[in-house]
C-alpha cells in the first residue's frame, strides 16, 4: 500500500526532486527538507520487514532491510545532508534535483532484495551521476561523463546477463550469497566490481569525478562505488579472489594518487584505494572482516567527503584545482587546511580518528585468519595511504611553497559541512562503540590497545619521514599519467560521429515531412515540451510515471 | 622553506621518541613472530614507502604524459 512506500526512505528524496522541479529557486530548502525527512523516516519509521510487490508470476522485493543495510543508508543520508549543506551556495538547480534521486536510487539498490530491483536502481544510478557530471560547468565534464557512462552501461549489461543466467538456472532471483562455480556468477561479479573500480578498469573513478562540480564530487564519491561494496557483501563474500583484487587496488590508488597532481584526482585515487581495503575485508570473509568493511565504509564516506569538501572549498574560493599551483593557503584558509588534515588523518588512520578503529579491524582480520602474506600488504598499503593522502594532499595544497593567493576561508556553510564532518571523523574514532553497536555482527574488537596504538604510530611516523626525505623525487609536475583508457579513449571519437550522423539525418527527415498536420504537431511538441523539459527533466517524469505506476498497482 | 625545516624538525623529535612508545608494547601478543622483532613497524612502514615512491618513479619515466597528451 502507499503507507509502505512512504516508510521507504527513497520515497521522499524522489518527491523532493519533483518538488525542486516545480517550485525553482526553492531547491536548497526542498532538497533539506526532503533529506531530513528520509532521515527521520529510516530512524523511526521504517519497519523492518520486507516489502514485496507482486505481479505476473514475479514478485519483487522492492525493500530487504537487515541491519547493514540500515548502517549502509544512515551514512548515505548522512553524507547527503552534510554535502547538501555545503553545496548550498551552488545555484543549479536541476544539479540538486539530480542529486537527490541519486541519493535515492544507490538507497534503493541497497534496500533491493532481488536483483530485478537492484538492476533498475542501479542503472538509474549510473544515468543520474552521469548527468550530475555533465551539470558541471568544467569543459572537460562532457567527455568525461561520456566515458563515464560507457563504463557504466557495459557494467550494466554484464550485470544483467549475469542475472538472466542466475534466473534461468535457478529461477530464483532473491539476493543472497552466490558461490563462483557457474559462468552467470562471474558475470554479476564484474558488473559489480565495474562499479567498485577494480581493475582493470579502475580509471573511471580519477577520470569523471574530479570533473564535478566543486560541491558534485562530494556526492559522487559516496554513493556508487560503496552502494557496489554493499551489494558485494551480500552476494560475495568470503570469495578468496577479491583479496587479491582488492590488494591490487590498494596498490594502484597510491602509486597513481603518487604522480598525480589534480588536487580532487589524488583523492579520487585514494578512493579505489580505500575501496581496495574493503574488498579486501569482503574477500576474507570473516565475522570480523565483514565488520571492519562495513565500518570502513560508513567512516570512509564520511572522511573522504570531509577531504573532498575542502578541496572543493579550495577550488570554490581560488578557481585552481592543481597542486602544482596552489600552496601556502594555511594561512588563508586556516578552517578548510584544519578540516583537511583531520580528513586526511582520518583516512590514514591516525589513533583517535575514525579510520583507526574501522581500517584496523581488516587488517587485523587478515591477521587471525593467519594471513601472513596478506597481512604484510595491508601494511604497505596502511604506510602508503599516509604517503599520498595522508602527508601528500595537505602538504602540497595548504603548505609547500606559498603561492601567495589572495583568498580567504569559504562561506558560513561550507565552513560548517566541513566542520560537522571533522567532528564525526573525531567522534567516532574517541568513541568506537558508537558505530560498533550498529555493525552487522557482534563486535569484540579493542582498537585502543597499546600494541595496536604503538605499532601504527610507528607505521605512520616513519611513512612521513620516507615522504620528507624523498621530496625531491615527489615534485609536481604538469602532467598525466596514462591508464588503461589510453586503449580506447581515441576510438570514441567515432561514437560522436556516428551521433552526429543521426542527428543530421532525423533533422533533416523531419524538415522534409510537409504534411502540415504532423508539422503543427511537431511544432507544438517542440514549443511546450523540448524548450521546457531537459533530458533531465525528462528523468524525473520518467521516475515519476514509475512512482505512479508503483503506487496505483499496490 | 622555514616551515618545511620545522616540520621536519618534528618528526626527528617524534622519530627519537619513539622507542620509549615501546614501553607500551607486550610483545607476549604478537602472532606472526615477525612483528616480535624491535624497530619491525617503523623499518617496514619506512622500506614500505620507499618502494613506492621508487616504483611510482619508474612508472612515471613510461606512463607519464604531458597534460595536454589527450587534447
Amino acid at each position: 500500500m502507499i503507507s509502505n512506500l512512504i516508510t521507504h526512505p527513497s520515497t521522499s528524496l524522489i518527491l523532493g526532486a519533483m518538488l525542486i522541479y516545480m517550485f525553482k529557486g526553492k531547491g536548497n530548502y526542498i532538497a533539506l527538507i526532503s533529506l531530513l525527512a528520509s532521515f527521520i523516516i529510516l530512524i523511526f519509521f521504517t519497519d523492518q520487514k520486507d516489502l514485496v510487490f507482486t505481479t505476473t508470476g514475479i514478485s519483487i522485493h522492492y525493500f530487504s532491510y537487515n541491519s547493514l543495510s540500515f548502517l549502509f543508508c544512515l551514512v548515505f543520508l548522512l553524507i547527503g545532508i552534510i554535502g547538501k549543506v555545503f553545496s548550498i551556495y551552488n545555484n543549479n538547480d536541476n544539479e540538486k534535483a539530480l542529486i537527490l534521486i541519486y541519493i535515492s536510487s544507490s538507497i534503493a539498490v541497497i534496500f533491493s532484495g532481488d536483483f530485478l530491483t537492484l538492476y533498475v536502481f542501479w542503472e538509474i544510478m549510473a544515468i543520474t551521476s552521469t548527468f550530475i557530471i555533465w551539470s558541471s560547468d568544467s569543459m572537460q565534464s562532457g567527455k568525461a561523463g561520456q566515458r563515464y557512462l560507457i563504463i557504466h552501461l557495459f557494467g550494466g549489461l554484464i550485470l544483467l546477463l549475469g542475472i538472466v543466467g542466475l534466473y534461468l538456472d535457478t529461477n530464483d532471483l532473491a539476493i543472497r550469497i552466490i558461490n563462483l562455480e557457474s559462468w552467470y556468477s562471474w558475470l554479476i561479479l564484474t558488473g559489480l566490481l565495474l562499479n567498485a573500480g577494480s581493475p582493470p578498469f579502475s580509471q573511471w573513478i580519477s577520470d569523471a569525478y574530479p570533473e564535478g562540480s566543486y560541491s558534485s564530487t562530494v556526492f559522487l564519491s559516496a554513493y556508487t562505488t560503496k552502494a557496489s561494496v554493499f551489494v558485494l557483501i551480500m552476494t560475495f563474500a568470503g570469495s578468496y579472489i577479491l583479496v587479491l583484487l582488492g590488494i591490487y587496488m590498494i596498490m594502484y590508488g597510491i602509486i597513481y594518487a603518487l604522480l598525480e597532481n589534480d588536487i580532487r584526482r589524488i583523492l579520487s585515487y585514494s578512493i579505489v584505494n580505500q575501496v581496495g581495503f574493503m574488498i579486501v575485508g569482503i574477500g576474507i570473509g570473516s565475522e570480523l572482516s565483514i565488520n571492519g568493511t562495513a565500518a570502513h565504509a560508513f567512516s570512509h564516506i564520511i572522511y573522504k567527503g570531509l577531504l573532498l569538501m575542502s578541496a572543493g572549498s579550495v577550488i570554490y574560493m581560488t578557481g585552481k584545482r592543481k597542486c602544482s599551483d596552489v600552496g601556502g593557503l594555511y594561512k588563508t584558509m586556516p578552517v578548510t587546511a584544519a578540516c583537511g588534515i583531520i580528513g586526511a588523518l582520518s583516512i590514514s588512520a591516525f589513533p583517535l580518528t575514525s579510520g583507526f578503529i574501522s581500517k584496523s579491524m581488516i587488517v587485523d582480520a587478515s591477521y587471525h585468519q593467519n594471513l601472513e602474506i596478506i597481512w604484510l600488504l595491508l601494511l604497505i598499503g596502511s604506510a602508503g595511504v599516509f604517503l599520498h593522502a595522508g602527508i601528500k594532499f595537505p602538504w602540497f595544497v595548504f603548505f609547500h611553497k606559498d603561492q601567495k593567493i589572495d583568498t580567504t576561508d569559504p562561506p558560513f556553510f561550507m565552513r560548517g559541512a566541513m566542520i560537522a564532518a571533522s567532528a564525526i571523523c573525531i567522534i567516532l574514532g574517541m568513541m568506537p562503540n558508537l558505530l560498533y553497536e550498529i555493525l552487522p555482527y557482534k563486535v569484540n574488537y579493542i582498537p585502543y590497545t597499546g600494541n595496536h596504538v604503538v605499532s601504527q604510530l610507528h607505521l605512520l611516523l616513519f611513512s612521513a619521514l620516507a615522504f620528507f626525505m624523498s621530496l625531491k623525487y615527489l615534485k609536481r609536475t604538469q602532467t598525466i599519467t596514462l591508464d588503461i583508457d589510453w586503449f580506447y579513449r581515441d576510438k570514441l571519437k567515432y561514437i560522436d560521429k556516428i551521433y552526429n550522423y543521426i542527428s543530421e539525418n532525423l533533422s533533416n527527415y523531419v524538415e522534409k515531412i510537409n504534411i502540415s498536420i504532423l508539422k503543427s504537431r511537431f511544432e507544438i511538441f517542440e514549443n511546450f515540451l523540448l524548450k521546457q523539459i531537459t533530458i533531465s527533466n525528462m528523468l524525473t517524469l520518467i521516475l515519476i510515471t514509475l512512482f505512479i505506476f508503483l503506487v496505483l498497482n499496490i | 622553506m622555514k616551515t618545511r625545516k620545522n616540520i621536519i624538525y618534528i618528526l626527528f623529535v617524534f622519530v627519537n621518541i619513539t622507542p620509549y612508545l615501546y614501553s607500551f608494547y607486550d610483545f607476549k601478543k604478537i602472532h606472526f613472530g615477525i612483528d616480535n622483532i624491535i624497530g619491525f613497524y617503523p623499518i617496514y612502514g619506512f622500506l614500505a614507502c620507499m618502494g613506492l615512491i621508487i616504483i611510482a618513479k619508474a612508472f612515471s619515466l613510461i606512463f607519464k604524459k604531458d597534460d595536454t597528451y589527450y587534447d
